[in-house]
């Protein structure tokens, strides 16, 4: 019985070929739209916090306890080199980079603005964050006077690769000094921050410039997975200023909630607007083949087998739209994904906001499973109408009715 | 046909609603929805605008794109004079901005200063709007710098107190002074107030070597609307090819295309609601129009041609649109009305957002009767667009064929 149920609902879903179609068709093209802006919206926050990641915070990161609230260096970490060591024997920490900081001027012989110079050990930092990828132009050389800027800084101080560029700012006595520098390469990080005003220059160079010991740091970035860990590093560190990624990047997480609630909000609406597509077009069937369920009904078929068929009908429906929509999604996802929305001409505009000028999507298998919850649930929803009006069905009267 | 497409409507009731339904959603949705992001656009274009950058700038041509002294307006007085002559204009000064090293007792910081014409900045900009302690600069404050909030925290600067300038003058050499903290100003943007400090050009054109030289001249004009055709009033006034006069559009060109980016995000997101309403509306359309396939067949064979059956489907989706979206328009308008005058207010997307350049955590709607004309035009479009497939449907089939299907 079960394989005849199956037989005939199938046969009735194609029975107007045209309106089934346009079902599918809507289906397909308005949940992989669905799946593609999801995944584009997501990819570009995914990337932003992976980055901002990479290049700065880590996953946790740890500063003196003055040092967020007054920027100087009298606020450095005085045992940061014995406390990496530690970290390093910890399990659970994939990866620990020590980094100095000082806010100061960087000029040109045309142009000056305001600069935070980075001491970094671009060896550590290709383990730490791959450093190397947020490379744009030129190489990561800081041998001798080398520096890499952000792409804003550079934009503003109008200088190329070869560029000299003069950093002064207060050094840890108190005594205004400069230093020249030559720019070897240009970096994009997407941290707003850092691609507006950083320079980075190796560690050992910038230490000596600035006075500052060679087991100081102001800030201590740990790479890990371990959800546990910033809770013992507080613990570990009472007299330390311990934080998280989020806690560091309060508007991440306002852009991932934001990012949540309106893919939340459009999957709602498109399905609602999905259901009511179903439903309009399974009660039409159904009351068109009224008579064919009367007859049913009439030669003693149990109503529990036309609700059967019915549902089938609707799964069907349903499944190919479904079907059709997972595979536009992925091929659009995928393109996404590889080849990105290339949005060049607004490069300034994106740089200045910390995003790529091609924004790359991301995919996960949750937007192929919910999205298949949804569809299937609303097919089902969609019939519970028209089989009230079954279930309410005189046989007699309805086989007597002019058609 | 008008009187058969109504009885028709209300003889479907189903299709009738759900259309309209339908319609009203799209309608509400994409008003509100573009008003709000064109008012949240005009508000950050309108608070960069007021609070330093002129509406149209004017400059030695390679100041902003290689910098240096040497790109310097010289001759100030002869171009204000100029451009005095210009009814439109409602105020115009003359910056000298540098950049270099401010020095507290303990502190440093790398700041832009710049030397403004206090009176004339009053009408120009919001930089005295935006006092918060002391006094804002006068022709006669002599040493007296008028420094933004943020750089004022990282100097740990008091009223009153003195600090050493290190920079250099239009003339290359060095310059050095101390000047003294008279006023503490807070717009708002983060970046400004945490780098900017202002002194009298009466005293710091003698430091800077700077008298009648500017780094750039601004000016400020009574409609922002005519920018276009006053900038070319100005370059014609000027008639010098070694100047330049840039508008707003290209002086905050990122502003402008984050905007366009924003747009084209908001636009697609917006997309996919119209896309699924649309099918929905055309598979109703179409679910209605192949239940009357009989009908029309006996409309065709009685002598109505196929102009009359599109006309007849063209009726019935012009008023079940319109029913929607008379009733959606004023709904749609009078939100984005209060909206435009009473902002949303989002505590704290100010100080989340500040390395963004957001400095207000208002988010005003604008309510312009030209865009929601062209909004509710979208939305005539689509409905009409949703009758093609079935129009289509229909005639695929012969009069005769059709009077006979069931």
């Amino acid at each position: 019985m079960f394989k005849l149920l199956v037989k005939m609902a199938w046969k009735n879903s194609f029975l107007r070929l045209s309106r089934t179609l346009l079902v599918i068709m809507m289906i397909g093209v308005s949940m992989s739209m669905m799946l593609g802006i999801q995944g584009l919206y997501d990819g570009m926050t995914v990337n932003m916090i992976d980055k901002n990641k990479r290049s700065d915070s880590g996953d946790i990161s740890i500063y003196a306890k003055e040092y967020r609230i007054e920027k100087d260096l009298k606020h450095t970490i005085k045992n940061a080199a014995q406390i990496k060591e530690q970290l390093q024997k910890r399990e659970g920490i994939e990866a620990v980079v020590l980094r100095l900081r000082a806010e100061g001027l960087a000029s040109t012989a045309r142009k000056s603005t305001f600069t935070t110079i980075n001491a970094i050990d671009l060896a550590e930092e290709e383990s730490f964050g791959k450093f190397s990828a947020f490379l744009k132009e030129g190489e990561l050389d800081l041998d001798k006077r080398g520096a890499l800027v952000g792409i804003e800084l550079a934009k503003t101080l109008k200088i190329r690769i070869g560029s000299k560029v003069i950093f002064s700012t207060q050094d840890v006595s108190g005594e205004i000094n400069s230093i020249a520098l030559k720019v070897t390469g240009i970096v994009q990080t997407t941290n707003i921050v850092l691609d507006k005003s950083a320079i980075f220059v190796q560690s050992k160079k910038l230490y000596t410039f600035l006075g500052v010991g060679a087991d100081e740091a102001t800030q201590i970035a740990i790479k890990s997975h371990d959800e546990k860990l910033y809770a013992s590093l507080k613990e570990t560190y009472p007299n330390l200023d311990v934080k998280s990624f989020l806690e560091l990047q309060p508007m991440m997480k306002m852009m991932q909630e934001m990012m949540r609630i309106f893919n939340s909000i459009t999957f709602f609406i498109v399905m609602s607007v999905v259901f009511i597509g179903i439903l309009g077009v399974m009660y039409v069937s159904v009351l068109d083949r009224i008579r064919e369920f009367g007859i049913m009904l009439g030669i003693g078929m149990h109503y529990k087998y036309i609700r059967l068929q019915i549902f089938l009908e609707a799964l069907f429906v349903g499944f190919i739209g479904y079907a059709s929509g997972a595979i536009l999604g992925i091929i659009l996802l995928v393109y996404l994904r590889d080849y990105g929305l290339d949005l060049s001409a607004f490069a300034d505009a994106m740089q200045s906001f910390g995003y790529e000028t091609t924004v790359h999507g991301t995919i996960k298998f949750s937007y192929f499973s919910t999205t298949f919850l949804a569809i299937m649930s609303a097919s089902v929803l969609s019939v519970l109408i028209p089989l009230r009006k079954i279930k309410t069905l005189k046989p007699i009267e309805v086989i007597k009715a002019e058609k | 046909m008008f009187k058969l497409a109504i009885k028709n409507i209300l003889f479907y009731k189903g299709r009738s609603i759900t259309t309209s339904v339908l319609t009203f959603v799209s309608t509400m949705l994409f008003v509100v929805f573009v008003s709000m992001q064109d008012g949240s656009h005009n508000a950050m274009l309108e608070n960069s605008l007021k609070i330093y950058t002129g509406a149209i700038e004017i400059y030695h041509k390679e100041y902003r794109d290689v910098g240096g002294n040497e790109y310097l307006i010289q001759d100030v007085k002869t171009i204000i004079d100029k451009l005095s002559q210009i009814d439109a204009i409602e105020a115009v000064s003359a910056r000298y901005e540098t950049y270099g090293l401010l020095s507290s007792k303990g502190q440093s910081a790398a700041s832009m200063v710049a030397g403004i014409e206090p009176s004339k900045e009053r009408v120009l900009s919001s930089l005295y709007a935006a006092l918060r302690e002391g006094e804002f600069l006068s022709d006669t404050s002599g040493n007296c710098l008028y420094m933004g909030a943020e750089l004022v925290k990282k100097l740990r600067l008091k009223m009153g107190e003195e600090l050493a300038f290190v920079g250099s003058a239009s003339d290359n050499s060095f310059a050095a002074d101390i000047f003294k903290l008279c006023g503490v100003f807070k717009t708002g943007s983060f970046e400004f107030d945490s780098s900017s400090s202002f002194i009298s050009r009466s005293y710091f054109d003698k430091l800077m070597n700077g008298e009648n030289k500017a780094s750039y001249i601004p000016v400020k004009i009574k409609n922002l609307d005519e920018v276009d055709a006053l900038n070319s009033k100005i370059v014609e006034v000027l008639n010098d090819e070694e100047l330049e006069s840039l508008t707003w559009k290209t002086l905050m060109k990122t502003l402008v295309e984050a905007m366009e980016v924003d747009n084209i995000f908001g636009y697609i997101s917006l997309s996919l609601f119209f896309v699924v309403i649309f099918f929905v509306i055309m598979i109703y359309g179409f679910v209605n129009v192949s239940s009357r396939i009989k009908e029309f067949g006996v409309l065709r064979c009685i002598g109505l041609s196929k102009s009359n059956i599109f006309l007849l489907l063209f009726y019935e989706i012009f008023i079940l649109s319109s029913a929607a979206i008379v009733l959606a328009a004023p709904l749609a308008a009078s939100i984005c009305y209060y909206y435009s005058i009473n902002p949303i207010v989002i505590e704290g997307i100010a100080e989340m957002y500040k390395d963004y350049g957001i400095v207000s955590d208002e988010v005003p709607f604008d309510f312009n009767i030209f865009t929601i004309s062209w909004n509710l035009g979208v939305i005539y479009v689509l409905n009409f667009l949703s009758v093609i497939y079935p129009y289509m449907y229909i005639n695929s089939f012969k009069p005769i064929e059709a009077s006979r299907h069931v």
